[in-house]
């Protein structure tokens, strides 16, 4: 485990300090911190963060609220929950390569479903996954609807947690459903919450399969994420010094984020729970 | 066979658990370690069966020193609070499979495991699991593993704490025709007096990692060495009166009786038990509680008076018995 | 239930529309898929599936790959885990804390940005091209987890089990055999099948240490798909292999659901 987690970054550490390319003929040569500078001034990197921070931000809070509505409607008893419960888990299973290309087909300018529904409103062409302002929509779409059923999951096994006794006291105390979800529900829920939170916004940063497949990266780089360009440069560009630079400066950026999001949930008073 | 305890210390991180603890238990006898949770009992039972390790100190059985034997290779039979059956295996294979490991035949081990499950009326849950047993199968197929042990020690920890009143009481009898009164000594953990009364041969009670006091029932109920044990022993509690001049009177409060001559009280509340009823009433001496007949009627006002010689004297400040 | 049944058909619609569209496009012909005036009985056809099971390599050869790949992650995780949780139980309390810390760090590391020391790691130890070798990643990136999931049912197990075995007269290597084994079993098929999950589905790794043809895994075989070119990607086959490999995690994810919740939430939360 050290091996495969610790090593790969002391060897970024060291790689980011060497020229590795084509043009030093692919033998690491030291180049102090040239490529650190090259990251500070990489446009390209910067908007990748940003557009990855944007994806990781929209999708785990959609998916979060959505996967709450499920939770809430599975705790209710009706007949066949059980079945439902496994089919709604179903496209978290699907290797997502598989299904990006589903979504490509899906979103197809003019022969998928959507553009043909869009079509026959007279709204059309949509040109989903070639117009920037709504292919990144496309992948939060893609990716909500993948790990939604996976959230829901971990909350539906925290509301089983709570007590019904519980909810048969507020009741008495004249409480209404609603206010037991915000007064009840929510503060118990929130380790839960926090622990999906907390993993699907590392996943959600080094989203990779997805992009590749459904968009690679277009149209105009509108959804490449940092995962995606560090593979280029890697890959692509064969530029392996900055490939490593390219990852470790994206893993500094997203320690800042969880240690950003940690402190404001702190000072709010949130984190205390996870602790117990 | 018999049990010996000398010196056992034994610390969990910076607290005391047992501190210079003696005590020896002799054959076939039954000592229940009685006190309050955290007293030090369980741990004392967990020492004995070698489950842990004390600091220093030696635990003999049958005047070998068992310290050093590991608790696989001890042969105590333990029936533990939860019962600790292994809840993937049926009744008939909990029992098989310590004896399996111990190298019984299979002929034997059959023999056997009828026999004890005829014993204590199991035959019917054999192949159940014990998830579908009752809380009082459960125990009895606690005691029969410990019984199939073959031990050289009985230990029981709380082994009714989780049955009911009435149960307990029908199953008191049957843990002593098995278990109580054959060669083997018994040590029984439990914080129920009336359980230690009824089945122990001499109590120990326990109190911050030492023993209080140990001796027959008879004995912590008449002469209680100091006022927790006297506070401890005997249900309703002991009534303590107003300390003057350094002593502290104890007096029970059966021991009391309603008399004219005495001392007036006021009552503050009663309750009725059917043979027995209980007053609590308040007197120039301080609160009392006195048990009196069930039939006896009772006004606001009473005056009570009891016997010189049931009074306990202590010692305000070392909670010590005063010679009388 | 009928205050709910509206919301459930959503929810349905909303889980299962997309692959039930891949599935009709899987048997829908090539032209009636880009030309909607074709009539109705004139769409269907089997012919995308004929053509994956005779390409070279033939599709199965990819679901075998990842059945492969798959089954030997899962084993080779569960066997080194089981001892690796135990042994996690027993350290010293002082340590446990900051260890649980770490692999709850590395369980949540996003491990895509590990592929390219990866890659070296197979360069430098001629590891690449073989499915074998690939399984090492794979049990070592998943361990995190099921770490996890383990010491989270270790733990969970009464103490007094573990004593009364004991005083049974079972050695240590007994206890694990006869006590232990037995009650995580249900812990340790969640492990499995969240294991072999990953396995089956596991992108970037693959797509760099393979490159042989009839090695690829399901997940790399599609992209490659995709990859060859943007605008004439066979969607009618490609649909043909979603389905086909999509149905061995279906069949997996519906009998096993149970534990994959059970396992996913208690590994998560108690630890």
């Amino acid at each position: 485990m050290a091996l495969i987690f610790g090593w790969p970054l002391l060897r970024y550490a060291w790689l980011s300090g060497h020229a590795d390319s084509v043009l030093t003929g692919l033998v690491p040569v030291a180049n102090g911190g040239a490529n650190w500078l090259r990251l500070l001034s990489d446009q390209r990197f910067w908007v990748d963060a940003l557009q990855t921070a944007r994806f990781g931000v929209v999708s785990v809070g959609i998916e979060l609220i959505l996967a709450m509505a499920i939770a809430l409607l599975l705790d209710q008893r009706w007949r066949g929950r059980g079945a439902v419960r496994a089919l709604t888990l179903m496209p978290w299973a699907l290797p997502t390569t598989m299904m990006a290309l589903g979504w490509r087909w899906i979103f197809n300018t003019p022969y998928g479903p959507i553009e043909q529904l869009a079509g026959s409103l007279g709204a059309g062409p949509l040109n989903l996954l070639s117009a920037p302002s709504l292919t990144w929509l496309v992948t939060v779409l893609a990716d909500v609807w993948k790990t939604t059923p996976f959230i829901a999951l971990i909350l539906l096994a925290g509301l089983q947690t709570i007590p019904d006794d519980l909810y048969g006291a507020f009741r008495l105390e004249g409480g209404t459903s609603v206010q037991a979800l915000r007064r009840i529900t929510l503060p118990l829920l929130t380790p839960y919450i926090l622990l999906s939170l907390l993993f699907r916004l590392a996943q959600a940063f080094g989203v990779f399969d997805l992009i590749q497949v459904l968009t690679g990266g277009g149209p105009a780089g509108s959804t490449e994420s940092l995962a995606l360009y560090a593979y280029l440069n890697a890959m692509r560009f064969l530029d392996f010094g900055y490939s490593a630079t390219v990852m470790l400066g994206g893993f500094v950026l997203l320690m800042a984020l969880i240690g950003l999001g940690a402190l404001i949930l702190r000072l709010s008073g949130l984190i205390r729970p996870l602790q117990t | 066979m018999t049990l010996e305890l000398r010196s056992i210390n034994k610390r969990f991180g910076d607290r005391d658990v047992l501190r210079n603890l003696d005590l020896s238990v002799a054959d076939g006898e039954c000592v229940a370690l009685l006190g309050p949770s955290g007293c030090g009992k369980s741990t004392a039972l967990r020492l004995i069966a070698g489950l842990d390790d004390p600091d220093q100190g030696s635990i003999s059985i049958n005047g070998e020193n068992v310290v050093a034997i590991p608790a696989e290779r001890r042969r105590v039979g333990m029936v533990f609070q939860s019962y600790a059956l292994f809840p993937h295996l049926n009744v008939r294979k909990n029992l098989e499979l310590g004896l399996r490991i111990r190298g019984s035949r299979a002929a034997e081990r059959d023999e056997r495991i009828s026999n004890i499950l005829e014993v204590l009326q199991l035959q019917n849950q054999a192949e159940q699991l014990p998830s579908q047993l009752s809380g009082g199968q459960r125990q009895r197929v606690a005691l029969a593993r410990a019984l199939l042990r073959d031990p050289l020690v009985y230990l029981l920890d709380e082994p009714m704490s989780n049955l009911d009143a009435q149960l307990r009481e029908e199953l008191r009898p049957e843990l002593k025709r098995l278990m109580i009164g054959g060669s083997q000594p018994v040590v029984y953990v439990t914080h129920d007096q009336q359980e230690a009364m009824a089945l122990a041969d001499r109590i120990a009670l326990m109190r911050n990692g030492r023993i209080e006091q140990i001796g027959t029932p008879q004995e912590l109920y008449h002469r209680p060495e100091t006022v927790v044990v006297a506070q401890f022993i005997g249900r309703p509690q002991m009534n303590l009166l107003k300390p003057q001049n350094g002593v502290m009177v104890g007096i029970r409060p059966e021991d009391i009786r309603l008399d004219q001559q005495g001392v007036s009280c006021r009552l503050l509340s009663r309750e009725w038990h059917g043979a027995s009823q209980m007053l609590l009433v308040e007197s120039e001496r301080g609160p009392l509680r006195i048990v009196c007949a069930g039939d006896q009627t009772i006004s606001e006002q009473i005056q009570v008076n009891w016997e010189r010689s049931d009074e306990h004297q202590f010692d305000l400040d070392s909670g010590r018995r005063l010679s009388d | 239930m009928r205050r709910h049944s509206a919301w459930i058909v959503l929810l349905l619609i909303w889980s299962l529309a997309p692959m039930l569209w891949q599935l009709l496009t899987s048997f829908t012909t090539s032209a009636a898929l880009v030309d909607g005036s074709i009539p109705f009985l004139q769409r269907w056809t089997l012919n995308h599936y004929r053509e994956l099971l005779s390409s070279n390599p033939p599709f199965w050869r990819y679901l075998a790959n990842s059945s492969m790949l798959a089954a030997m992650s899962t084993v080779l995780t569960t066997l080194l885990a089981i001892p690796a949780a135990y042994a996690l139980t027993k350290i010293p309390k002082q340590w446990r804390q900051p260890v649980r810390f770490v692999v709850i760090a590395a369980a949540l590391f996003p491990y895509v940005l590990l592929f390219l020391a990866l890659l070296e790691l197979a360069r430098q130890f001629h590891l690449g091209n073989s499915l074998l070798a690939l399984a090492l990643p794979y049990s070592a990136l998943q361990m995190p987890l099921a770490l996890l999931l383990l010491t989270a049912a270790i733990e969970g197990l009464p103490v007094d089990l573990d004593d009364a075995a004991r005083l049974e007269g079972l050695s240590l290597r007994q206890r694990l055999r006869w006590v232990m084994l037995p009650l995580i079993a249900p812990a340790t098929a969640s492990t499995a099948i969240l294991v072999f999950l990953f396995a089956w589905n596991e992108y970037p790794i693959a797509l760099t240490w393979l490159s042989r043809s009839d090695l690829l895994t399901l997940p790399v075989a599609m992209a490659r798909i995709a990859g060859s070119s943007i605008y004439s990607v066979p969607y009618g086959a490609y649909a043909a292999a979603t389905v086909l490999g999509a149905i061995p995690l279906l069949v997996l994810v519906l009998l096993f659901q149970r534990q994959i919740v059970r396992g996913l939430t208690n590994g998560a939360i108690k630890g």
